[in-house]
């Protein structure tokens, strides 16, 4: 039987009333996951998990993957109108998103974002649908040589977005280097900078940095200052908000980042974090409007947001194909399969053809139904945000709280988001911007990993990189990126500022 | 005027929904929902083994389990918060080898007393399997312990973690075969996937890990299983020998799943456990759930479980010295 006919039979298991409803309630109630900051798919996936023990394999399956990609539309939301990641793949859409709600083009950002998440995850579906296989052997090839090489690379967008001051922007990366590295090493088991604590041994939790730094520190200065989010008046209907030209200007976008998430999503051990800043930097570099990058282009909504659903579509090969989790939410999906009695791994698709199809096709309609579903809440969103602040702040307060306890039921995580909250406004009077800090925060982790593996690879020396090409084609590429970004640096006129953010 | 009665009778009644939380009364343990605290990422062994206990006893006892993930600090978060609950069994901790035996390999640099609870039971064993890559030429351990006295500094050994039980099965091995750490290159990872994706990569050589785990990739042909630590071969790969088979009879560790709580629990608690554990071991529909997830089911009583693992924690203990 040809993969088409497999996908045909998916469809009309997928098009039943039930597995309809079922992808129907987990893209609404991945939308909410999404949305709120600080609660992620996994929890989402894991607090569903009991369905398990009522459904058939294949409602389930279909409403707990409908969860995982629904949670990447609805990221893109609290990003975009309050500078809150909802999602950890959404913090670097944040940056224009955000500019383009202060500029009054909030439904356009909002708008793009549901529609590169639909097109990129569409055709990273069409990936899976049909080069599963061919795209999984590729990405086993990638060993922690490539990871390194492909951190190396994200990485050198601490220095294009250092803002005004190189220096400040690279202390901003130290501070959150230091931050990421306190806790326990995984070779020895040693402690590092837990000055003697037992709660500092578990690390400083990065989803508390960034939810401090983005949302409490917004909410301190608008408070201050008492801003209102946004003053529009007048609001037209969500369908004129949303302009055909700004889709044909992102095309390119989201292509080149459906195929950058796909990707990288089936390689083990890329974190969803990682995505969105590779697909911005790369974007940023080939785009025709990269001068704007920083300032409201809609390109980096369009690109990011493409990539976290085409990332989402890419874990699902491994899993599906290998039976192998690159993250946690796949981990929990995977015991779902496993409580099932389903055997995940490479034999998958020949002992249960009918239930894999079945969550393939039902992926393609759920991203319809999200489609269907986030558009028209553009309008209503627009209109939210012209809530007076004062009822707002309270809210944000409240869901950064709860979404931070949430990801290991602990108060220190709480109080490490308010530090970083106070953090973030002594940041801002000394100038020193926060995005240098959170990049550094999210890739530390994985560099310093993928760094020692590769040593450890090598017998104790980095000559094993000597034999990987595309490792060294990602490190000559991250070089040459710094390089280009420091000479241009360098040869700014007076006034003009190369990056202007946060 | 109605405001205020309103305000006043909000109050009131929010005050007496929080104090009901703490009312316990006199009735037998437990009158209430159980937190059942996993130091580990959902989705892991030690999550499945909860939550296969959490349906348990609802279904048999009535009772709710609530499944926690307090992660962080390879199980330390959890566990401190475990045993520093108030021991009114309210609490209770889904321990696991890499909180009891394992810790052996911290050599005394763990920040916990991590002997400081009370032991309930173990209720879940998992069996560990061998693993190569595909294209590797060994056709059992000997070969394997071969190739490294051969070639040392040459082979790639992929774990994942220090309290990981692969680490551990590993290191018997080599202690048994008189190899040194020294001899070989460990490369960590974090959890079980990513050690047998760099397996099926290419990008390490052998690995020991979760039958569970590895059972998938090794039927779909990604990578070999060359043994079976113990002396008990598995059912979905039964042409794979054991250790025992090929000469290592002392492969045996095995990683655990069991129930603890904070040190001074009642003897109420325990029994209620300890009896729940049992009931569960021999309870058809458990057994074959576990089975679902590749777990073998193992009872061991409040004493046997302390020794059990004080054995295994001892064993390791040895090993890491020898191995250094």
């Amino acid at each position: 039987m040809s993969t088409l006919t497999y996908l045909a039979q998916g469809f009309s298991s997928a098009l039943s009333m039930q597995n309809l409803l079922f992808a129907l309630v987990g893209s609404i109630l991945g939308t909410i996951v999404g949305i709120l900051p600080g609660i992620g798919p996994t929890a989402g996936i894991a607090l569903l998990l009991p369905i398990t023990g009522i459904l058939p394999p294949t409602p389930a399956i279909i409403m707990l993957a409908a969860v995982y990609y629904g949670a990447m539309y609805g990221g893109s939301t609290t990003s975009i109108l309050m500078n809150i990641p909802g999602e950890i793949s959404s913090v670097i859409t944040c940056v224009d998103g955000y500019q383009m709600t202060k500029q009054g083009r909030a439904a356009s950002a909002l708008a793009i974002a549901a529609i590169s998440s639909f097109i990129a995850g569409t055709i990273a579906l069409v990936g899976l649908s049909f080069f599963a296989p061919l795209v999984v052997n590729l990405a086993l090839k990638m060993g922690p040589p490539e990871i390194l090489g492909l951190v190396f690379f994200a990485f050198t967008m601490v220095v294009s977005m250092a803002g005004r001051s190189l220096l400040r922007g690279l202390a901003s990366a130290a501070v959150g280097m230091f931050v990421s590295l306190i806790g326990l090493d995984s070779y020895v088991g040693a402690t590092r900078f837990t000055f003697g604590s037992t709660v500092l041994t578990g690390g400083v939790d990065f989803v508390a940095v960034i939810m401090g730094l983005f949302a409490m520190t917004e909410v301190f200065k608008d408070v201050v200052a008492e801003t209102k989010l946004i003053s529009n008046v007048h609001l037209p209907p969500w369908h004129k908000m949303i302009k055909l030209s700004e889709i044909k200007q992102c095309f390119w976008s989201m292509v080149r980042s459906s195929f950058l998430g796909f990707f990288v999503g089936c390689v083990p051990g890329v974190t969803g974090g990682m995505v969105g800043f590779l697909s911005y930097e790369v974007e940023r570099r080939v785009s025709k409007n990269r001068n704007n990058f920083g300032k409201g282009a809609i390109e980096g909504v369009a690109a990011p947001e493409g990539a976290n659903n085409a990332w989402c579509s890419g874990s699902l090969v491994p899993l599906l194909t290998l039976g192998l989790p690159t993250h946690t939410a796949m981990a929990v999906l995977l015991s779902g399969l496993m409580i099932y009695g389903l055997q995940p791994g490479p034999l998958l698709f020949e002992t249960n053809p009918l239930f894999v199809w079945a969550v393939i096709a039902s992926m393609y309609i759920g991203n319809v139904m999200l489609l269907i579903l986030n558009l028209p809440l553009v309008g209503i969103w627009t209109r939210i945000v012209n809530v007076p602040y004062r009822f707002i702040a309270p809210m944000i307060l409240l869901f950064c709280f709860v979404g931070t306890y949430s990801v290991r039921n602990s108060f220190f995580d709480v109080a490490t988001c308010l530090v970083f909250g106070i953090l973030g406004l002594l940041m801002g009077k000394l100038k020193i911007p926060t995005i240098p800090l959170v990049i550094s925060i999210i890739l530390t982790d994985i560099f310093e990993r993928s760094l020692r593996q590769t040593i450890s690879m090598g017998g104790g020396s980095l000559e094993v990189l000597l034999n990987r090409p595309i490792a060294i084609a990602f490190i000559l590429a991250g070089i040459i990126a710094t390089s280009a970004v420091l000479y241009l640096r360098s040869h700014l006129r007076s006034g003009e500022v190369f990056f202007e953010g946060r | 005027m109605k405001k205020n009665l309103f305000l006043v009778f909000f109050v009131v009644s929010l005050t007496f929904v929080c104090a009901g939380n703490e009312v316990s009364g006199q009735q037998a343990y437990p009158n209430k929902p159980i937190d059942l605290i996993v130091p580990y990422n959902p989705g892991g062994g030690s999550d499945l083994a909860a939550r296969l206990l959490s349906t348990y006893f609802s279904k048999a006892f009535g009772v709710k389990l609530n499944v926690i993930n307090k992660i962080g600090g390879a199980g330390t978060i959890g566990l401190q918060a475990a045993l520093m609950a108030e021991p009114n069994g309210y609490t209770i901790l889904m321990d696991t080898h890499g909180l009891g035996s394992m810790i052996a390999f911290y050599e005394g640099k763990y920040p916990i007393d991590w002997r400081k609870r009370t032991w309930i039971g173990r209720i879940i064993t998992e069996p560990m399997i061998y693993i190569t890559r595909i294209d590797s030429t060994w056709n059992n351990l000997r070969e394997v312990a071969e190739f490294i006295k051969k070639n040392p500094k040459k082979l790639r050994f992929g774990a994942s973690g220090l309290s990981g039980s692969g680490y551990a099965v590993g290191v018997q091995f080599f202690n048994a075969g008189n190899i040194s750490v020294e001899e070989l290159n460990v490369v960590m990872f974090q959890g079980a996937p990513e050690v047998i994706a760099a397996l099926a990569g290419g990008h390490i050589d052998f690995a020991a890990q979760q039958y569970s785990q590895a059972t998938g990739m090794v039927q779909g042909k990604r990578i070999r299983a060359i043994a079976v630590a113990g002396s008990k071969r598995l059912p979905l790969l039964p042409e794979v020998q054991t250790a025992e088979e090929q000469g290592y009879a002392t492969l045996d560790i095995a990683g655990y799943q069991g129930i603890a709580g904070p040190p001074g629990l009642s003897k109420e608690v325990v029994n209620f456990w300890a009896e729940a554990l049992k009931k569960a071991s021999e309870d058809l529909a458990f057994v074959q759930q576990a089975e679902n997830l590749k777990q073998t089911v193992a009872y061991l009583s409040p004493e046997t479980y302390e020794q059990f693992v004080e054995r295994q924690y001892q064993e390791y203990f040895k090993l890491s010295k020898k191995t250094k």
